[in-house]
């Protein structure tokens, strides 16, 4: 432990005289000066974008050996670099440049929700200003310039997830929800008594409580696979699960915890081998990598606009035509009917027949406009300059002694996604988040991460969870992991 | 002698203890100024050093808007403890002042980290036990698996352990803003602090109910409280009322001679307006008291009083039509070979019905005709 400190006091002697401290406060205002306060990321190097595109696809064959000072620059990564996607887009994204109890704030809770840039902010701001109006039935301009707005975000999001038609995406109020609609639409007219729910431990409770209700309802049994050595989902034991029986799996796409993937495709096909459909909850999937469900061939997807830069309040369920058609209503209201009498009433095509009622008009529009947003940044650059970033979380959170950190190690063939959830021997995570908050502007999250199972099955109560996303720096992990250092010595020196 | 016994009975309810006692949530402004008890100080926040956070969290300083109690009526360990975290500015020695508080607390035993001793709502887990001591004080103890939380926890115990139970009570969670430690009030689940307090003081409530019903029944309770000597009549029980659980009317006898004061101590509590009623003839409720007592127990002897009008005013009582406060005094053959927690069960049972719409609390004499006679 004192040996860390000391590169670190090596590095950054400019700074700091003695080795426990809060970090000096300042202002960041011109965020793509990173390089002012900081163990040194002076070999920018001012290369074209091709170049150091090329040498980042190198740098990620190459097997980072994990040091002992993880606070070792990585000088030879220009993808981490001053001028990586993490600078570059920071200054779109206004709540970033504030000071949080005396310093800069580094927000590391993006698995809880992301932040939205501008352009999101505009849209929204836009839309209320310039032509508010209620969608689908009005004749008068603002609604109609409203309705294909809202209709244009739809179609949207099934481009960005390549759906092969837009009708094939209900908005709804965010995953959960959508999640929701499936296991009541879809669930309790298709699942009888012994047929079987097939899960992981690993699961969000949002992906789990709803189908324990529609279980009670309908005799249906819910299994769930668990673990493996490496602690991430045990991909085998899930497949061994799977029988006649089973009528659907419903798992992640990226774990919230364990920063684990699954294999998608596969589990689609042996699914399908069996005649079970595949619901994916990939909330954590769709905002920072490429999510094609037709490559996929997935059943049902959820996710959610909050985590993808969007605002709050809208999510979206996408379905395959043939099933969304055949499938009764979940809410019912106004927009999802046809024609209504007294004694009955007939309702409309998917995608109306599952929004029931207003919509949220305006944070669709938003939705649509984060989406323009990932999409010309590009999902495949924001996911390759995660993966460099959430490989350097890991290695630099390695490095802090006593510690443990969940799921997967990252390797050749392993890809981690930007988050680590972890436990420091002898310290309660929220003690840790409290003082990294108070004493150092720094948020992450402490607790069950709504995956209580999961928690129950690891041996622990609560954990703590950092969490990445493309407009995080190098220099936010950094900081994380010095105030870390720090929070560990100032807990551990009482005991 | 049973006029003599009602006359005591309204000497009874003379409060000696200051009304409306304050629900620790509401600081407003209607604090009654006639009681000298309370010095109408309004309170300053001390200015923190700019090293700390310059402007406090929302829900602090929405908290902060409202008047604080004001420090001298917390308890005096809880004072001593308050004025040390003020002068100490920094932040990072405010925590290590918690954690050495933390480290010093006396630690749970296992058998008492329960269910029912857990703090729910908590990310850590919290355990606070409480029991009263030989004084009818509260003691407390308590525990937890983040050492920050315990030091808050300890913070508690150590300011509030040996006090009596209505103390204890009244203490408004608002004073955690006067330590500095950027604790949110917000009541919400992840509220450790606040929810630890309210726990302390929910037990501290029960066991002071308890103890009155095992004073009558001359009983230990808890395990390890004496048969507190109230001093007060054996054929005068006075019990509480619970009528639901966001109201819990509680009856505490003080110990000198039968004060009896209404507490109402859960977070959420009715706030209306208070209805004055007449104190005259008997209302529909009084009479209905009446009538179901007489058909049901053939009473030698009846007396029902609205007293409602000595509570108006109080918390427990706004909202109601006024008839809220009873004594009912019963002779009556069907008490015979029945001991006086049983009567007053008889009685309470009979008024259910009552008791759920309003009725707020009931003093009753409870005798059978040899008794009055005899006596």
């Amino acid at each position: 432990m004192p040996s860390t400190l000391t590169l670190f006091n090596l590095c950054c002697n400019s700074i700091m005289g003695t080795v426990v401290h809060k970090l000096p406060s300042f202002k960041f205002l011109n965020p793509t000066s990173s390089s002012s306060h900081y163990c040194s990321t002076t070999t920018t190097t001012t290369t074209t974008t091709r170049t150091s595109k090329t040498f980042r696809a190198g740098s990620r064959r190459r097997s980072f050996s994990i040091s002992a000072s993880a606070s070792a620059v990585r000088e030879d990564n220009p993808a981490l670099g001053s001028l990586s996607l993490g600078h570059i887009t920071r200054p779109d994204f206004p709540i970033l440049h504030q000071e949080v109890n005396g310093s800069r704030l580094v927000y590391l809770d993006n698995a809880a929700t992301s932040q939205k840039p501008t352009a999101v902010l505009n849209a929204l701001q836009n839309y209320y200003e310039a032509y508010n109006s209620n969608v689908h039935r009005g004749i008068h301009y603002l609604s109609a310039r409203a309705t294909d707005e809202y209709e244009l975000a739809r179609k949207k999001v099934a481009a960005f997830i390549n759906a092969s038609d837009s009708g094939e995406i209900v908005f709804t109020k965010n995953a959960t929800e959508a999640i929701n609609l499936v296991a009541y639409s879809w669930g309790m007219s298709n699942l009888k008594p012994e047929d079987e729910v097939i899960l992981t431990i690993a699961e969000h409770h949002s992906a789990i409580v709803p189908w324990q209700l529609v279980a009670q309802k309908t005799g249906a049994i819910l299994k769930f696979a668990s673990l493996n050595q490496d602690e991430a989902p045990d991909v085998d034991k899930l497949r061994q699960l799977f029988s006649r029986k089973t009528k659907i799996v419903v798992v992640h796409h990226v774990s919230n915890t364990l920063a684990s993937v699954l294999p998608i495709e596969e589990i689609v096909l042996w699914a399908h081998d069996v005649g079970a459909k595949v619901l994916v909850d990939a909330c954590q999937s769709v905002p920072h990598m490429v999510v094609n469900v037709q490559s996929l061939n997935v059943d049902f997807l959820v996710a959610s606009s909050h985590k993808m830069c969007g605002p709050t309040g809208v999510g979206f369920l996408y379905g395959k035509s043939e099933l969304l058609s055949a499938m009764p209503p979940f809410l019912g209201g106004g927009e999802m009917i046809s024609d209504v009498f007294l004694d009955h009433s007939t309702y409309a095509e998917p995608p109306s027949r599952f929004e029931a009622g207003t919509p949220a008009i305006g944070e669709a529009i938003g939705l649509g406009a984060a989406i323009d947003y990932l999409s010309r940044l590009g999902m495949q650059k924001i996911h390759d300059y995660e993966i460099e970033l959430a490989k350097y979380l890991y290695e630099s959170l390695l490095s802090v002694p006593n510690i443990h950190v969940y799921g997967p190690a990252p390797s050749e063939n392993v890809d981690r996604a930007a988050l680590c959830s972890f436990n420091v021997e002898n310290i309660h995570p929220t003690d840790i988040a409290t003082f990294l908050d108070q004493q150092h502007g720094v948020a992450i999250r402490s607790g069950h991460h709504c995956a209580q199972p999961l928690h129950r099955h690891l041996g622990v109560n609560a954990s703590a969870r950092a969490s990445l996303h493309f407009y995080n720096t190098k220099e936010d992990v950094d900081d994380f992991i010095q105030a870390l250092n720090d929070t560990v010595n100032f807990f551990n020196s009482f005991k | 002698m049973s006029s003599s016994s009602i006359s005591s009975s309204l000497r009874l309810f003379t409060t000696k203890l200051p009304r409306p006692l304050l629900c620790p949530k509401t600081l407003i402004p209607s604090k009654p100024h006639n009681l000298s008890f309370l010095k109408p100080i309004s309170f300053q926040r001390l200015p923190t050093t700019p090293s700390s956070s310059p402007s406090p969290s929302p829900s602090v300083s929405a908290s902060s808007s409202v008047p604080l109690q004001p420090i001298e009526e917390l308890p005096p360990k809880l004072q001593e403890i308050v004025k040390l975290f003020q002068s100490v500015q920094e932040p990072k020695a405010k925590y290590e002042q918690l954690l050495f508080y933390g480290k010093n607390l006396k630690p749970l035993e296992t058998q008492f980290k329960t269910k029912d001793n857990k703090v729910e709502g908590c990310v850590s887990q919290v355990w606070v036990r409480a029991y009263l001591d030989s004084d009818d004080n509260v003691v407390f103890e308590a525990d937890s698996d983040s050492v920050l939380t315990k030091g808050l926890a300890a913070l508690l115990v150590n300011g509030l352990s040996g006090r009596p139970v209505n103390e204890v009570i009244r203490v408004s969670p608002d004073f955690a803003v006067l330590l500095g430690l950027q604790q949110s009030l917000t009541p919400s689940r992840n509220n450790g602090f606040l929810n630890m307090l309210r726990l302390m003081q929910k037990k501290a409530l029960q066991l002071a109910m308890e103890a009155e019903k095992g004073e009558n029944l001359g009983l230990k309770m808890d395990g390890s409280v004496e048969n507190g000597n109230f001093g007060s009549n054996s054929d005068l029980g006075v019990e509480k009322t619970p009528v639901g659980v966001s109201n819990l009317g509680l009856k505490v006898d003080s110990r000198d001679g039968n004060v009896n004061v209404e507490l109402d101590s859960e977070v959420g509590g009715e706030r209306n307006r208070v209805q004055s009623s007449n104190s005259g003839g008997l209302g529909s409720r009084g009479t209905r008291i009446k009538e179901k007592l007489e058909s049901e127990l053939s009473p030698v002897a009846i007396e029902v009083e609205d007293i409602s009008y000595q509570h108006a005013g109080h918390a427990g009582v706004r909202g109601s039509d006024g008839e809220t406060h009873f004594n009912v005094k019963v002779v009556s053959k069907e008490f015979e070979g029945k001991s006086l927690v049983k009567r007053h069960r008889l009685v309470y049972g009979l008024l259910q019905e009552e008791l759920q719409s309003g009725l707020h609390a009931l003093s009753i004499v409870a005798k059978t005709p040899s008794e009055v006679n005899g006596s």
